[in-house]
């Protein structure tokens, strides 16, 4: 009987693949992953913490940073929580206008996934493909807000700046192009032999296991349970829009890519009806008053971010701060189902079922 | 064996399109006119009303007045205005409730330096950033006031 | 002086001075081969992503190697505290002298062979394999794991894809009747649909997915793969005794673009022998210049194969095929069709 030993890897903080400051001590036996512990905290900022010292308005920047991938969807989630306790009604330019860039976001998020997806699995071409799509979204948010990252857009009641001069138009342009970019990225990568003999039949889980972990978004999709916040509790103007949930059928990292692939479609046929009946006029902030101070009580909102659902919850004692910020950050809740999907597989596979389920540190770690 | 040459075929095109990266910094870079860039500070509009001190999130602009020394004219002007770039994150909150537009943003981002001192700017050096100041008014529909409540 | 005719008079002072000139020659033609290949590689696939590659230093980016190079030289040379130095000093020297060499048997044109061997294919196969001793030996002396561990899988599908790599070439081996190279490119003389590529498109395909492998490209770099878990052989290399791999790897490039254009691309002939007027010289490098833009393009599109996928397609899909194409070829040479 040979005696093998167990190797204790350290996949560490610094890593090209793991997508921010995340650490995996993998126990291997020979090629086979025998146990997995993710460590977490790299990243700790405090946020929560923080937001217990400043008021409302003051909070909006330090959400751009949780999930920084995909900014807008974290501001418009705690925006969104505030309007709901106090009672706000948002005019429909602005809720226009946020559900635009939101849409506009989740593209971008979901390039780059795309592109650094391919990179963890050796193509070298889709990622620069993905990033110089993605840099037109920034110049189009560039130009709305000032900035390409952190937008800090988003008010209680509205948004701080309206669309500028022929912006609807370069967003209808964008759309145009995006579609036949998106044919290039199947013909590119979706039928290729090899990216599917890598990521077909890997890090396969079912609809139940996937309910138990309480994960959400593509990872719970592609498992084919039909769950989109954007459709099943619509938020903003999602209601008055068509559009498919797209599902996979086995619950594999393939399908994984097929649903994160499909929303970047499904996503910009929301931006054609959006831009199509974008009203002509209107005012961008509701009826706030000079001093945000909500009511006391406590909320809880979700929504749909490109990673799963975000959840923001807010307890408030009636002062202009709040008592309690708690954000349900999807990353830290996705992770967990890491463990139980890398036992028993092949070392090689660990970079692709990570790259798969998508996390952000920024938000793991909040 | 179709897909890989279809893949084949995107890269081959790929290679006679228009490339798209900038010659920066060869080509100076011309951003929007929203552009968060580094503020410039209008020493003659301030009245100092500590509203950008207070909206601050990081807390990074600290200022003092001094009484007018002109005798006629009442209220405060500006003694000293810093603003220490290590922790300001160029969130346009200061500008947003300035009600003078005394600071506003500017389209200059590039503040690079080799030491850590030279990144805390005062008066004279915000007030003589005056290139590419940006021209909308930032408190478009922002909420006025929005101060800490003591 | 006909390099030809004087290897077959007796050799003198004066003939073997000219063949000293004409190897130093060839060694420094390939050096900058290996340098602007690089920077080729770099600006073809940046071209392919929407980018410009390396244009800063020098005109045009030219010089970008050149620096590299000499980043490399002057680098700290470390050597792991508890690594065999015998070993860890002579595994790059053992990686890069049998890529040289095996560049004395490739003929460029009729006039202008090196070493005219009979056996000219088989000398190159069996330099080529001393060079995986030394990836192990490099993998061994570092006293790492995770270089053992990389090490022992690249030297895994370095002899895995060398049996079908020779394999494949047999078919062109029997229908030319020798294993000298010259005589191999003149079997391949007339139109264009004369050369190997098309009588012998099965062991066409078989060569260039073996040859890609042997060289450690993408999509078979596992061994160079920064992005997977195992860095490779030669994660405890830097400075100078890295740079003798990656020149090595280059080396081969030349060695193995050179091989498919004699084997399956009609070395130095026209397409068609109206052409014949431009010499055979600038069809070789042109020919020579296509297989590289090709190793290039395929860098660019492709993600990479896992290890157990890798040897499973040599094992149960390349060695078969080329197997196969040894049969078809002597049934169709006995029944006196082709050959």
């Amino acid at each position: 009987m040979i005696r093998t030993e167990e190797l204790l890897l350290n996949v560490g903080p610094q890593h090209p693949s793991t997508h921010g400051v995340f650490r995996l001590i993998v126990k291997l036996d020979g090629e086979i992953i025998t146990e997995v512990q993710p460590v977490i905290g790299y990243l700790h900022r405090g946020t929560e913490k923080l937001a217990e010292s400043l008021n409302y308005t003051q909070i909006i920047p330090y959400t751009d940073r949780m999930d920084y991938v995909s900014a807008m969807t974290n501001n418009y989630v705690f925006v969104h929580a505030v309007e709901t306790l106090m009672q706000i009604e948002v005019p429909e330019r602005a809720e226009f206008l946020r559900l635009i860039v939101m849409e506009l976001q989740r593209i971008a998020s979901h390039l780059v996934w795309w592109g650094t997806y391919l990179l963890d699995i050796g193509a070298l071409s889709p990622f620069l493909f993905a990033f110089s799509d993605r840099e037109r979204i920034l110049e189009l948010f560039n130009e709305l807000c000032g900035a390409r990252l952190t937008y800090n857009y988003m008010r209680v009641g509205g948004v701080k700046w309206d669309a500028p001069e022929g912006w609807i138009d370069k967003v209808k342009r964008f759309v145009k192009d995006m579609r036949l970019r998106l044919d290039e990225y199947h013909n590119l990568v979706t039928g290729n032999e090899i990216f599917i003999s890598r990521v077909k039949g890997i890090g396969q889980y079912d609809a139940e296991t996937a309910i138990q972990y309480g994960l959400s978004g593509a990872n719970l999709r592609c498992t084919g349970v039909k769950w989109d916040l954007r459709k099943d509790e619509p938020y903003s103007l999602y209601s008055r829009f068509e559009f498919d949930v797209v599902t996979g059928q086995n619950g594999d990292c393939y399908d994984r890519y097929l649903c994160r692939v499909g929303e970047i479609e499904q996503s910009l046929r929301i931006l054609e009806q959006a831009l199509e009946q974008f009203p002509e006029s209107g005012p961008t902030m509701g009826k706030v008053p000079r001093v945000i101070r909500p009511p006391a009580g406590e909320v809880y909102v979700r929504i749909e971010s490109p990673r799963g659902e975000i959840g923001c919850h807010l307890v408030s004692k009636g002062k202009a701060e709040p008592f309690r910020v708690k954000f349900r950050r999807p990353s830290f809740v996705n992770l967990q189902i890491l463990p139980k999907l890398l036992v028993g597989q092949n070392i090689s596979d660990l970079v692709a079922i990570l790259g798969g389920v998508d996390i952000v540190l920024g938000e793991v770690d909040c | 064996m179709k897909g890989l040459v279809k893949g084949l075929g995107v890269t081959l095109k790929a290679l006679g399109t228009k490339k798209v990266t900038h010659k920066y910094p060869d080509v100076p870079i011309n951003m929007p006119d929203r552009f968060r860039g580094i503020q410039h500070v209008r020493e003659d509009k301030c009245i100092v009303c500590f509203q950008c001190q207070r909206i601050c999130p990081t807390e990074c602009i600290n200022l003092t007045g001094k009484p007018n020394p002109d005798p006629e004219k009442k209220g405060k002007v500006l003694a000293t205005f810093d603003i220490n770039f290590e922790i300001c994150i160029l969130c346009d909150l200061c500008t947003e409730v300035c009600p003078t537009e005394a600071i506003v943003m500017t389209r200059n981002f590039e503040l690079a330096a080799y030491s850590r001192d030279e990144l805390l700017k005062d008066l004279q050096w915000l007030g003589d950033n005056n290139e590419n100041v940006r021209q909308e008014s930032s408190n478009f529909g922002a909420p006025r006031g929005g101060g800490k409540a003591e | 002086m006909d390099p030809a005719k004087l290897m077959e008079q007796p050799i003198t002072w004066s003939s073997a001075g000219v063949y000293t000139l004409m190897a130093i020659g060839l060694l420094l033609v390939v050096i900058v081969f290996v340098t602007y290949a690089i920077y080729f590689e770099r600006k073809v696939i940046g071209w392919m992503q929407f980018r410009k590659g390396p244009n800063r230093t020098g005109p045009l980016g030219l010089l970008q190697t050149v620096a590299d190079v000499a980043k490399l030289l002057l680098k700290e040379d470390t050597i792991p505290a508890k690594a065999d130095r015998g070993l860890f000093i002579m595994a790059p020297v053992l990686a890069f002298v049998p890529s040289f060499t095996v560049l004395a048997v490739i003929p460029y044109t009729q006039n202008l062979p090196f070493a005219d061997l009979n056996v000219g294919f088989l000398y190159y196969v069996a330099l080529s394999g001393v060079t995986t001793i030394a990836i192990i030996i490099g993998a061994w002396s570092s006293n790492n794991k995770l270089a053992l561990l990389g090490g022992m899988r690249s030297a895994a599908q370095m002899i895995s894809y060398e049996v079908p790599l020779v394999i494949s070439v047999v078919g062109t081996v029997m229908m030319a009747g020798s294993l000298n190279l010259r005589d191999i490119v003149e079997a391949q003389a007339g139109y264009f649909w004369n050369w190997n590529f098309l009588p012998q498109i099965v062991g066409f395909a078989v060569f260039i997915v073996a040859a890609i492998s042997e060289l450690n490209r993408t999509p078979f770099d596992l061994p160079e793969a920064e992005s997977e878990l195992v860095s490779g052989y030669h994660v405890e290399y830097s400075g100078f005794r890295f740079a003798f791999f990656m020149l090595a790897e280059y080396v081969y490039v030349w060695a193995i673009a050179s091989l498919t254009t004699l084997l399956f691309l009609g070395g130095w002939h026209p397409p068609f022998p109206q052409l014949s007027f431009i010499p055979g010289i600038v069809w070789f490098l042109l020919k020579f210049a296509f297989v590289v833009f090709c190793l290039f393009w395929i860098r660019a599109t492709f993600p990479r194969m896992r290890v157990d996928q890798l040897m499973g397609m040599a094992w149960k899909v390349l060695l078969p095929l080329s197997i196969l194409n040894i049969f078809i070829t002597a049934v169709l040479i006995e029944l006196g069709i082709g050959g």
